[in-house]
C-alpha cells in the first residue's frame, strides 16, 4: 500500500514527465516554424526568383544543345552513308561494261539537259590523335551553326587518370589552335573537390570558323607529351547574308 | 558652401574600411578547401582535434547557460560546424548561419549524418533570415574577433530578436588583457599597415561586450572569464 508521500513523489514525476513532453512539443514546434521560415524566406525573395529563372534557362539551352547535337550526329552518318555511294559509283564508273557502253551513254545525254557528275564527297579527315577520358564541361557548346569568323570554345577538363593538361588546342580539319589553359573554375573545385594536377582546370579556345563543313577536335596535351582529343564534332559554318 | 553640400562632398570623401567589413567576400576566399577552411576557423584540421575543441566549449555553454536536451539552438557564424556536429548530439535542433557558403558546404559535409541540424547563408550582417521568437539558445564564439564593432552589436540586437523569451545568448572574444590575448594583439602590429588581412583578430573588453547585451535589452548579463582564456558574455532575454 502507498504512503501520501509515495503518492505525492509520483504525481509530481507524473507531472514533470508531462511537463518535459510539452516543452519537447513546444520546442519540436518552434523548429518547424523556422524551417518553414527559411522556406517561405527563400521562396519570396526576388533573388530566389532570379535563381528559379536562371536554372530553367540554363535547361532550356542545354535540351536545345543536346537536340543539335543530335541533329549533328545525324547528319554526319548521313554525310558517311553519302560519301560510301559515291565510292561506290565512282567503282561502277571504272568497270569494263560501264566503259563499253560509254558511247551510248554519250549519245543519250546529248538528248537530255546537261547535268553534272556529282563530286567526290570530302573524306573524314582522320584525327591524328586518340581520345583520351576526360571529366569535362563545355560553357560555349560546340554543337551550333557557326555563323561568325571565330568562336571561343570555354569550359573546364581534367583527365580521369589524375594527370595534368598542360596545353589544349582545336584541331579544325587538320588547322591547329592554341588556348590558354589554367584558368580559375573555384565553383567547379568546390564542387568536385581539389584537383590537385588541375588546381584551375579552365581553359579557352578561339578558333577560325571559316565557311563550309569541317571536322572540329577539341584536344588536351597530357603532362607535356601526347595530345587526346576530349570531344570531337562536325560543324557547319555559315556566315549570315549582310 | 553650405553645411549640407559640405556635409555630402565629405561624406562622398571618405573611404571605405576595406575589406574587413567585405565577410562574404573574404570568408568565401577561405573557405575554398576543406583544410584552408578548417584552418580558418579552427587554427587546426585534425577532425579529433576539431571534436575535441567543440567538447570543450560545450562545456563552457554548460557552465554558464546551460544546454537542454530540448534546445532549439543557433549558431551565429558556424563555418564548418565544428561544434554543431558535436552539440547537435545534445538539444533538439540544431541550425547554423554563416556568411560563407563554401564554409556551409563543408558544414554540411560533416553533419550528413545528423538530421536534426540545419544550416542557413547570411546574406548579410544580421539574422534576417530567422524568424523573432524561434530559438532556445543563441550562441557565437570565435567570431566576434573578425567583425567589426557595429557588426558585432548587429548581431547582439539580432540574437536578442529571434530568442524566444527567456532564452539565453552567448558571444565570446579574446581580451586585451591576457597573455594570449596579448601575443594576438602584437602578432598584429607586425603587418605592414599595407598587408593587414581583413580577418586580423580584434579584442573586445569586458565592458564593451556587457555593454551590447544590456543595450540589445538582455537581462541577467554577465561577462565571463573563460578558462582558454576568452571571455563570454551571456544574458537572457526578460519574458514577455
Amino acid at each position: 500500500m502507498n504512503t501520501p508521500t509515495d503518492n505525492t513523489q509520483d504525481r509530481i514525476a507524473a507531472l514533470q514527465a508531462e511537463l518535459d513532453a510539452v516543452k519537447r512539443r513546444e520546442a519540436e514546434f518552434r523548429t518547424k516554424m523556422v524551417q518553414e521560415f527559411l522556406d517561405r524566406g527563400e521562396r519570396n525573395t526576388y533573388v530566389h526568383t532570379l535563381h528559379e529563372e536562371r536554372a530553367a534557362l540554363r535547361k532550356r539551352q542545354q535540351e536545345s544543345f543536346a537536340d543539335l547535337e543530335n541533329l549533328i550526329r545525324k547528319l554526319e552518318a548521313e554525310v558517311e552513308r553519302s560519301a560510301a555511294l559515291e565510292a561506290e559509283l565512282m567503282k561502277v564508273g571504272r568497270s569494263l561494261s560501264w566503259r563499253i557502253t560509254a558511247p551510248l551513254r554519250a549519245i543519250a545525254r546529248k538528248f537530255q539537259p546537261s547535268s553534272h557528275p556529282p563530286s567526290m564527297a570530302r573524306i573524314m579527315d582522320r584525327l591524328p590523335v586518340e581520345g583520351g577520358v576526360f571529366t569535362y564541361y563545355l560553357h560555349t557548346s560546340p554543337f551550333r551553326i557557326y555563323h561568325d569568323d571565330t568562336f571561343t570554345l570555354k569550359g573546364w577538363a581534367w583527365p580521369q587518370d589524375g594527370r595534368s593538361i598542360t596545353a589544349i588546342r582545336v584541331n579544325l580539319s587538320g588547322r591547329t589552335f592554341i588556348g590558354k589553359t589554367g584558368l580559375e573554375e573555384a565553383e567547379v573545385i568546390a564542387h568536385y573537390g581539389p584537383q590537385p594536377a588541375n588546381p584551375r582546370p579552365g581553359f579557352e579556345v578561339t578558333f577560325e570558323t571559316p565557311p563550309g563543313r569541317h571536322n572540329l577536335s577539341l584536344e588536351a596535351q597530357i603532362d607535356g607529351g601526347e595530345w587526346r582529343w576530349i570531344v570531337k564534332t562536325s560543324i557547319w559554318c555559315e556566315p549570315l547574308a549582310k | 558652401m553650405s553645411e549640407s553640400d559640405a556635409n555630402t562632398r565629405w561624406v562622398e570623401s571618405t573611404s571605405s574600411l576595406g575589406d574587413r567589413s567585405a565577410y562574404k567576400k573574404v570568408w568565401e576566399r577561405q573557405s575554398r578547401d576543406p583544410d584552408v577552411a578548417a584552418l580558418a576557423v579552427a587554427g587546426h584540421t585534425d577532425e579529433a582535434k576539431l571534436d575535441l575543441t567543440a567538447r570543450g566549449f560545450i562545456d563552457i555553454l554548460n557552465s554558464t547557460v546551460g544546454l537542454g536536451a530540448n534546445d532549439v539552438v543557433l549558431e551565429i557564424g558556424c563555418g564548418i560546424a565544428r561544434v554543431g556536429k558535436v552539440m547537435s548530439l545534445e538539444c533538439l535542433h540544431w541550425f547554423g548561419a554563416d556568411i560563407s557558403s563554401g564554409m556551409l558546404n563543408h558544414a554540411a559535409a560533416r553533419l550528413t549524418e545528423r538530421k536534426n541540424t540545419t544550416l542557413v547563408e547570411l546574406a548579410t550582417v544580421g539574422l534576417q533570415e530567422f524568424p523573432a521568437d524561434a530559438f532556445d539558445l543563441v550562441y557565437c564564439t570565435i567570431v566576434f574577433m573578425h567583425l567589426l564593432e557595429w557588426d558585432r552589436y548587429r548581431y547582439v540586437e539580432e540574437a536578442f530578436r529571434v530568442l524566444r523569451p527567456g532564452g539565453q545568448c552567448y558571444f565570446d572574444n579574446f581580451p586585451l588583457d591576457s597573455k594570449h590575448g596579448w601575443n594576438v594583439f602584437t602578432e598584429g602590429t607586425r603587418y605592414p599597415l599595407e598587408r593587414r588581412p581583413a580577418h586580423i583578430s580584434m579584442a573586445s573588453t569586458r565592458e564593451e561586450l556587457g555593454i551590447y547585451l544590456r543595450n540589445a535589452g538582455f537581462v541577467d548579463v554577465t561577462v565571463h572569464d573563460l578558462p582558454n582564456e576568452l571571455i563570454a558574455a551571456t544574458g537572457r532575454k526578460p519574458e514577455a
